[in-house]
């Protein structure tokens, strides 16, 4: 495999550390809704950015299952249609998916410029999804949402992948 | 550095998978198939229960800090606010109790003259409180949830209240918690009644003027209808109890070139901020069953009979 120029060894990936990661995006989209922003359209999609994440760093992990199941999950919480956020989450790992060799060869905020698109087709699955099957327009506040989603990629790409920016021998000196 | 401290594995040749394209159409077409069997046929119902069974734990982990930061804030009120809404509910009280002492002699004398007249009783409604414990989350609908469930036998349809006002109708029901459908929801429909006129209608959950309203929907359009008329359910659905207030009217829109005249109005229940309700038992289960349909009469002439038709 070539390795892109300046680019930095990672420590590989621990697959508890990735469920863990999306499990908790699940959790704090639910915090969301449930404490800070009730039904708010703008509100970004913490659990989507995760699982763009994971499925352009660790395709052969995450993929287009896990993002079904996880957005079956999402439908349940929401009350939503059943199926609506499983066929978005599917739209959106499958565009992952083709971007994913071509993607980190660029720096983070082109990246997340490169992402936009991504998210932008799921919420636009979403929507006309919800149109056909009779939905009220929930109001422009939600375009807004695939912006926050973006502007989110820079800080998944130093969260999510500190764990695996560590030393690989760790000593009195570097304990992390 | 010892061995496999990289992430850098060369990809397998032969253990891919299926491609992204045929994951992407199996996945969707799963997808659809529930969409179309959940919204056209009602059947996922027991999934929704079962993953919501898996899902509540981590529902309920997370509502710990929302319920702690709300509590935390109801106990830093000030004492002066708190003050004012005892004197506001005191205020209330005296004034509800004037009406609530007749009461009891006013359904006395209904049920003595309904007897005298041979009209069957008034309906007895049970009723069950509730906390809304918040707003679903799904932005193309208007859904709370609230933390009553068929673990409290609450039934599906079930009408709910707030203290001012009706403010939707119970949905969903999840062994804890259930959902309500709000008034302002577009494809919530409830029958109501002109306080002033005695007219029957159909008011709809209306989202297009702004947040939370309704549309008074197939009233003609020189119908005697005026601004601050009174909505009360007017019990023909057999799902509301009669005379429960429900909306105001806000705004009324005769259009020469329309059949029907635009009515708008504001529910009075706070649907956007409702805390505690009142879930009551739908009256469903206690209304006669329908009679069965008479056979046809003998037809007088038979050709009038078909234009009728």
């Amino acid at each position: 495999m070539i390795m892109r120029q300046g680019q930095q060894l990672l420590l590989p990936v621990n697959p508890l550390f990735i469920w863990g990661s999306m499990v908790g995006a699940l959790l704090l989209n639910m915090f969301f809704n449930m404490g800070l922003f009730g039904r708010a359209p703008g509100v970004p999609d913490l659990l989507a950015v995760v699982l763009v994440f994971w499925t352009v760093h660790q395709p052969l992990r995450v993929s287009i299952g896990a993002a079904f199941f996880f957005g079956l999950l999402m439908d349940v919480h929401q009350g939503a249609l059943l199926g609506q956020h499983a066929m978005s989450y599917t739209v959106l790992s499958f565009f992952a998916i083709t971007v994913h060799r071509r993607l980190l060869w660029f720096s983070v905020p082109s990246q997340a410029a490169q992402v936009f698109p991504l998210f932008l087709a799921a919420h636009a699955v979403a929507l006309i999804l919800r149109m056909l099957a009779g939905g009220a327009f929930p109001g422009f506040w939600m375009l807004m949402a695939p912006v926050f989603e973006a502007m989110l990629w820079p800080v998944a790409s130093i969260v999510l992948l500190a764990p695996q920016r560590r030393a690989p021998n760790p000593d009195a000196n570097r304990p992390l | 550095m010892p061995l496999g401290t990289l992430d850098r594995d060369p990809p397998p040749f032969f253990r891919q998978g299926p491609s992204a394209l045929s994951k992407l159409a199996v996945f969707s077409a799963l997808a659809l198939f529930l969409m179309v069997a959940d919204a056209r046929f009602k059947m996922l119902q027991p999934v929704r229960v079962v993953l919501g069974a898996v899902l509540y734990p981590v529902q309920w982990l997370v509502m710990q800090p929302v319920l702690l930061i709300s509590s935390t804030g109801d106990y830093l009120s000030s004492l002066n606010s708190a003050q004012n809404a005892k004197d506001e509910a005191q205020k209330r009280l005296g004034l509800q109790s004037a009406r609530a002492n007749q009461v009891e002699q006013l359904s006395l004398e209904n049920e003595r003259l309904r007897k005298l007249l041979d009209l069957p009783l008034r309906l007895k409604i049970n009723a069950l409180a509730a906390q809304v414990i918040y707003d679903a989350a799904d932005p193309y609908t208007r859904k709370v949830v609230i933390n009553k469930g068929l673990l409290n036998r609450i039934a599906l349809g079930s009408p709910v209240l707030d203290e001012s006002g009706v403010l939707g109708q119970v949905t969903r029901v999840y062994p804890t918690v259930s959902e309500v459908t709000l008034i302002t929801d577009r494809d919530h429909a409830i029958p109501v009644l002109n306080t002033r006129t005695g007219a029957r209608g159909v008011a709809f959950g209306d989202t297009s003027t702004h947040a939370d309203a309704m549309e008074l929907r197939y009233m003609a359009a020189n119908a005697d209808v005026t601004v601050g008329d009174l909505l009360t359910t007017s019990g023909v659905d057999g799902v509301y109890p009669p005379g429960l207030p429900v909306a105001r009217i806000e705004k009324v829109d005769r259009r020469v070139d329309a059949m029907f005249a635009r009515i708008y109005c504001v529910p009075l229940s706070l649907v956007a901020g409702a805390h505690h309700v009142l879930v009551l038992e739908p009256l469903t289960s206690q209304i006669a069953p329908r009679p069965a349909a008479e056979p046809d009469a003998p037809l007088v002439n038979n050709g009038r009979r078909q234009e009728i038709k």
